[in-house]
């Protein structure tokens, strides 16, 4: 086995995409499926069952094996799958996905017992093929000379001289009918055979023993023939100049021939020097500690560029131009390795909605868009759990039972699609269904019942106001909770998770037409480009890509609207943010940076702009926790620790 | 000794036998991940020998075959199987490989029925 570590990664890497393409083809085949999808099907599980064998992990090379047997049926047309096979065929393929975990993390796929689904399946195959399947039964027994009832002989009229030639394959030899078949025709090249014992059709329908007897009308001599009938897997090869007299018949062969005894101590492929490694395999922690160093880089480049520009130092200036570049391009080169396609999650989502529309007994069209889209993979560690559950609740409480749907007037299917973009610098992830959005009335009542809010506060919330009630700590609006919506996580974890990897959350909302929920989330939570800018002396990052405008600040302008501050600029009302209580108090604000998120502007109105910055930002949770209002912190090159500016929380 | 095309649609497949061959001091013509592209490889590399796996996307190894022996009939193919392909294997047999070998892989096994193929 230990020769096969080296396969170890490649095994589980290309499994796991077999995997993934034997749910997905299943799920294909639920909905009505093709040929296509049952081929697909066929093969991913022949691979994963070939693959396993040869690693050796026989636990899942038996379930694999039982899934084929019951594919090939299905394949070849004479079984249907139903919905119960595809439940039991997908509760296979959840083992598979353990087993595989099982060997990613050095096992060999026996700490997962298979019995229940291989029991299952097995009942299901001798339902349908009247016989019971037994396991590996045909490898094993003792060489038998068939004893056919009639031999016909071909007549030969040459008088070429005639052999009889008996050949027995090893007792080891897998598929001893093929090497029998084979060792025919490379004697047929060179002869005429006249007659065969067993009958080459015994031997084409898989009836053969071990021991092959013939007899051939050959001018090439005893040594060709012997050559030609010696191959792979035979054990012996007698030959005799035979007569004209009676065909092969001869009963009692049947010495033990032992062979392969010691071939089975050296089986297993050798481990060779000279492969070559294309792929490597990195400790991930190995990953983010490179990727602490290339901070660091990047924070020194700052702080180099800085001292040579205080110091005007022409040779340094160039070498730190060199110097800078190189630190752009691994910077570029790190962030993607880091990137892996949504698709690492997505895939599994399918299946989830599955699951949850047949518990709840809804139907539901899952749709995935974008897959392809990029996230540094510290964003993607955070995102599954969050994508899990809102993807369970769209269908748990977003899409109505299908008769309710079909009074609405709508196909009583629900559609759900998840999709993915790249929107500047940001990364959207949009969940949409169908169904019969949120009741904002009872989320509000709801909301008074748990004392969240008042009575009085309640009737003056606008929709939108109120739907982000759901997101508030406690709030679950489902009557009842039910066993897949569940696990005791509400929206709030969902829009803390999503906080803490620096994106944020939004649901709208049409009453019987459907829901939105919208991740906006930054494809890497290193390092992003800043604005620097200064209050009350204070340096403070507020991140470019949340930046609409720059204006010039005239305090005359502005009007009191409540307890704050507002502005009229290009025909848009926004309120300023003074940031004193995190700044000081300044007295010389005069410029406005305008600030975005989504479709909401506000405005920071700040003393003087510094200049624009790539920055690594450090995350505060470690030290200080989550702060709302600020994403993190960076370190300038003149050794500054300056605030980052979470827009997204502030607007 | 020979130099070998080897066809399967996985690269750990594809490595496995890779690394069995070497050991047996063969050396690797090509590999290809469907039929088509095993046709192709064929015709560019002229292989002494080819490995070819059955179950394939685009075109199964018994397509393939018969599409190396249609450019080739004295081209020499082992297929690669797995216990319960026995139709298939026959099938490929008829249509003109001159041996198998079964998964598991066993290297001795492998490089005993490319030595005795070869030599056929």
């Amino acid at each position: 086995m230990s020769e096969f570590e080296a396969y170890r990664s490649l095994f589980v890497a290309e499994s796991r995409e077999n995997h993934e393409m034997l749910v997905r083809n299943m799920l294909i085949l639920e909905k009505g499926g093709s040929q296509t999808a049952i081929d697909e099907i066929f093969r991913s599980i022949h691979t994963l069952k070939g693959a396993s064998a040869s690693m050796g992990f026989m636990e899942m090379e038996r379930l694999c094996h039982t899934m084929e047997d019951v594919f090939q049926l299905i394949r070849s047309g004479s079984a249907v799958i139903s919905a119960d096979l595809n439940n039991m065929l997908l509760a296979c393929s959840d083992i598979v996905e353990l087993m595989l975990d099982d060997v990613e993390g050095g096992g060999d796929s026996s700490s997962v017992n298979p019995d229940e689904q291989v029991k299952a399946l097995k009942k299901w195959l001798s339902e349908h093929t009247g016989k019971p399947i037994g396991e590996g039964a045909k490898t094993a027994g003792t060489q038998r000379l068939a004893t056919s009832e009639k031999i016909t002989e071909i007549s030969d009229d040459t008088d070429r001289p005639r052999y009889l030639i008996t050949i027995r394959v090893a007792d080891d030899c897998v598929m001893k009918d093929i090497r029998a078949l084979l060792a025919i025709g490379n004697l047929e090249s060179l002869g005429t055979i006249l007659s065969f014992n067993p009958s080459r059709e015994a031997i084409d329908e898989g009836n053969f023993e071990g021991i092959l007897q013939l007899k051939i009308a050959s001018d090439v001599g005893e040594d060709a023939l012997k050559t030609a009938a010696t191959g792979t897997d035979i054990a012996s090869v007698e030959i005799a100049p035979a007569g004209n007299d009676e065909p092969v018949l001869t009963s009692g062969v049947s010495d033990d021939i032992k062979t392969g005894e010691t071939d089975k101590k050296q089986q297993s492929a050798g481990a060779d020097k000279n492969r070559e490694i294309k792929n490597l395999r990195v400790d991930i922690t190995q990953l983010d500690h490179i990727m602490n160093l290339v901070e660091d880089l990047v924070i020194n480049r700052g702080r180099l560029k800085q001292i040579a520009e205080q110091n005007k130092i022409k040779e340094l200036d160039e070498a730190i131009g060199m110097v800078e570049r190189s630190v752009s391009d691994l910077q570029s080169l790190m962030m993607n390795i880091r990137m892996i396609p949504l698709n690492h999650i997505f895939n599994r989502l399918p299946r989830v909605a599955r699951d949850v529309a047949q518990y709840d007994g809804k139907e539901v069209d899952f749709v995935m868009e974008g897959g392809e889209t990029e996230l540094d993979r510290s964003v993607m560690d955070g995102l599954n759990d969050p994508l899990l559950h809102l993807i369970r609740n769209a269908v748990n409480h977003g899409i109505e039972a299908p008769d309710v749907r079909e009074k609405a007037g709508k196909p009583r299917k629900g559609y759900v699609k998840l999709s993915a973009h790249r929107d500047r610098d940001n990364v959207i992830i949009e969940l949409i269904d169908d169904g019969a959005g949120i009741n904002v009335e009872k989320v509000k009542s709801k909301a008074v019942e748990k004392g969240l809010i008042s009575k009085e506060n309640a009737a003056t919330l606008t929709t939108e106001q109120a739907v982000d009630l759901l997101f508030l700590p406690g709030f679950s609006t489902a009557d009842t909770i039910s066993d897949i919506s569940g696990r005791g996580v509400g929206l709030d974890v969902v829009k803390r998770s999503i906080e803490a990897l620096k994106g944020s959350i939004r649901v709208e909302t049409n009453p019987g037409k459907g829901s939105r929920f919208e991740l906006l989330l930054p494809p890497t939570m290193a390092i992003v480009d800043v604005m620097i800018v200064r209050i009350n002396k204070r340096r403070l990052a507020i991140p470019i890509s949340s930046i609409v405008e720059v204006a010039n600040f005239k305090t005359d302008a502005t009007h009191r609207i409540g307890t704050s501050d507002a502005i009229l600029l290009r025909d848009e009302v926004l309120e300023i943010f003074l940031l004193d209580d995190m700044m000081g108090k300044s007295a010389d604000r005069e410029i406005l940076i305008v600030v975005q998120y989504q479709k909401r502007k506000c405005c920071i109105a700040v003393d003087i702009v510094e200049g624009k910055q790539e920055v690594v930002v450090k995350p505060l949770s470690s030290i200080i926790g989550n702060t709302r209002g600020v994403s993190g912190i960076t370190i300038l090159g003149d050794g500054e620790v300056v605030p980052v500016l979470d827009v997204n929380t502030m607007v | 000794m020979g130099k070998i095309l080897i066809v399967d649609d996985t690269l750990f497949m594809r490595t496995l036998i890779k690394n069995i061959l070497f050991t047996g001091g063969h050396s690797i013509a090509g590999e290809a991940g469907d039929g088509e592209e095993a046709i192709a490889k064929y015709q560019e590399l002229k292989p002494d020998l080819v490995t070819m796996d059955i179950v394939m996307p685009k075109m199964n190894g018994i397509e393939a075959l018969k599409g190396i022996k249609a450019i080739d009939p004295g081209a020499k193919v082992i297929m690669c199987t797995a216990v319960g392909q026995e139709q298939m294997v026959k099938l490929a047999i008829k249509s003109g490989a001159k041996g198998y070998i079964v998964k598991p892989f066993q290297a001795p096994k492998v490089l005993e029925e490319v030595k005795n193929v070869l030599a056929s």
